[in-house]
């Protein structure tokens, strides 16, 4: 029979004094591991990534003497002549739309503009010619090409 | 105080696992810098099913806030939607400028044609300068009918306010007429559901159901433009609008109404097939009436009995023909071609004269530039057709020419 009065004793298994301090111990820490994470997301995020600049197109064996060759991941179209690699960029100077080539050049599919095979306007609304971007061969045989100065 | 304490730590707990549990249920971005703005914005993340709005507006390039404004990087509609131009239309004229404009887009100079805002907000679609001057000189408020208001003041015209008007008649043409013009709301109904501003012709209407469609075109069908035009009358008895009561079932009976005669080729094409750029979206100078700026007539394809139309060869892979021609699509032209031009040297780029045997009658091929319809016609010279040359309108060449129906 337990007696009515019966005070807790030191050891017995929680009593509520005990059960309240660890709840708010526990609740303190959780809160504590929550805020935790979300300062690390907070901290890790990353924005959207701007473009690259820099393509490393591979093998430059993969474009062999006279071809011309459309890589849209750029976008650009890369030509080998004698003279060496040059790349044509694939953004139209009207209003940035993507080229598209053609039979006879490049053709902007927004707005109508046309170029030469060379990237020289033939007609607008653009009032300038292709760019040419920079694209060199480095040491392991790739071809990098650069789409800033 | 320990209690206190202890409550607080629950609290801090519970609102700080509820805020990551929202967080976690929020939308996944989907992120897209568009070419012209490269800032990134959101709006895909729940308007990735809409189709791109036309070819000359990928959404790659544009994306969606350089036109329609907005907040780019909210991920709720009500934030979102919360500085979007025009509502759901950023071409409405009141926010045209900073939606389409610009000297490269839609504001830039006649001379590159792309003043075309400029040349739509001084047009008698927008203004509605000749309707009010006519009501106005009616009713005795002008003493001629020259424009001197518009909906809105603009290049001399003041605005038009029916509240200050005398004549009860005036008031009231303000209170029950004004649902055409490009800033107006129009009529309750499918047959007058239309946008405001640029999409009134280069936008489909929304549907009564509340569907929309994210297109813009340069390919407008008449039945767009019967959205305003040919679906009732005005009359000066009552001021007041009175829809046609018939219910035309097919293409003949829809195109005017019952009190009109017109002659196959207005009702077989579409009304921007005959209708030039500067009838319709104005020249940029202000009329004074719909007569003063609509001037094609059945001899600017036609010619008269002495004369053939006027024609134009394209010699420049700049001509505005070719630029006209690539945004819609519906003819193949190319430097060489001769196509037919008006009074005014407007270019119709969808009429090609025909390689003919030199010394004999030409002919012409017409393009239409909403369906694909290909007529070929000849010209009045050759024909049996005795019309004088100094009488054009329509009801002339109707005496002959009309379809009875």
């Amino acid at each position: 029979m337990i007696a009515m009065n019966a005070m807790p004793r030191k050891g017995d298994s929680l009593s509520r004094r005990n059960f309240l301090i660890l709840l708010g111990k526990g609740s303190l820490a959780g809160s504590a591991l929550i805020s935790m994470g979300v300062l690390v997301r907070f901290i890790s995020f990353h924005s959207e990534a701007s473009p690259p600049t820099l393509y490393d197109l591979g093998l430059e064996t993969n474009y062999p003497l006279g071809s011309r060759i459309t890589v849209q991941s750029v976008p650009a179209t890369i030509i080998h002549d004698s003279q060496g690699y040059h790349a044509i960029s694939l953004v139209c100077p009207h209003l940035g739309c993507v080229i598209k080539t053609t039979s006879d050049g490049f053709a902007c599919p927004c707005h109508g503009s046309r170029f030469g095979s060379d990237g020289s306007l033939r007609n607008g609304p653009a009032s300038k010619s292709l760019t040419f971007l920079q694209v060199e061969t480095n040491a392991e045989g790739h071809l990098i090409l650069y789409t800033s100065e | 105080m320990r209690r206190g304490l202890i409550l607080a730590s629950l609290l801090l707990f519970v609102a700080t696992g509820f805020a990551v549990l929202k967080q976690s249920r929020s939308l996944t971005p989907v992120g897209n810098t568009p070419s012209l703005t490269g800032q990134v914005e959101y709006c895909l993340t729940c308007h990735a099913d809409l189709p791109v709005i036309s070819q000359s507006h990928p959404v790659e390039t544009f994306g969606c806030v350089l036109c329609h404004g907005g907040e780019p990087l909210a991920l709720t509609a009500d934030l979102a939607h919360s500085t979007l131009r025009g509502g759901g239309n950023p071409s409405d004229l009141t926010v045209v400028e900073a939606s389409c404009g610009g000297e490269k887009c839609h504001n830039g100079t006649p001379q590159v044609n792309r003043d075309h805002i400029q040349r739509v907000t001084t047009s008698l679609q927008a203004t509605y300068a000749g309707a009010i001057a006519q009501v106005r000189y009616a009713f005795g408020a002008q003493p001629d009918l020259t424009a001197q208001m518009g909906i809105f003041a603009i290049d001399g015209l003041s605005a038009f306010d029916p509240t200050a008007e005398a004549s009860p008649a005036i008031q009231s043409f303000g209170m029950n007429c004004l649902y055409c013009h490009l800033t107006a709301q129009p009529l309750v109904g499918d047959e007058y559901s239309r946008w405001s501003g640029c999409s009134a012709c280069h936008s489909p209407s929304p549907r009564e159901d509340g569907t929309l469609v994210h297109q813009l075109t340069t390919s407008v069908a008449y039945t767009q433009c019967d959205k305003c035009h040919n679906r009732g009358n005005y009359s000066l008895l009552d001021i007041k609008f009175h829809p046609r009561e018939d219910a035309p079932t097919d293409r003949l009976h829809d195109y005017y109404q019952p009190i009109a005669e017109f002659t196959r080729c207005e009702w077989t094409l579409d009304c921007i097939d005959c209708h030039t750029r500067q009838e319709a979206m104005g020249d940029g100078h202000i009329y004074n009436n719909k007569k003063e700026i609509q001037y094609i007539r059945c001899r600017t394809c036609h010619g008269t009995i002495e004369s053939l139309p006027l024609t134009y060869t394209i010699t420049d892979e700049n001509d505005l023909a070719l630029r006209l021609a690539f945004l819609n699509p519906k003819v193949d032209l190319k430097v060489g071609d001769t196509i037919l031009m008006t009074d005014k040297g407007e270019l119709l780029w969808n009429i090609r004269a025909l390689p003919g045997v030199e010394g004999t009658t030409p002919s012409y091929e017409l393009f239409s530039k909403a369906t694909d319809q290909r007529l070929t016609f000849s010209p009045v010279i050759g024909s049996t057709c005795q019309q004088k040359p100094d009488q054009q309108d329509a009801r002339d060449c109707h005496e002959c020419h009309a379809t009875q129906r």
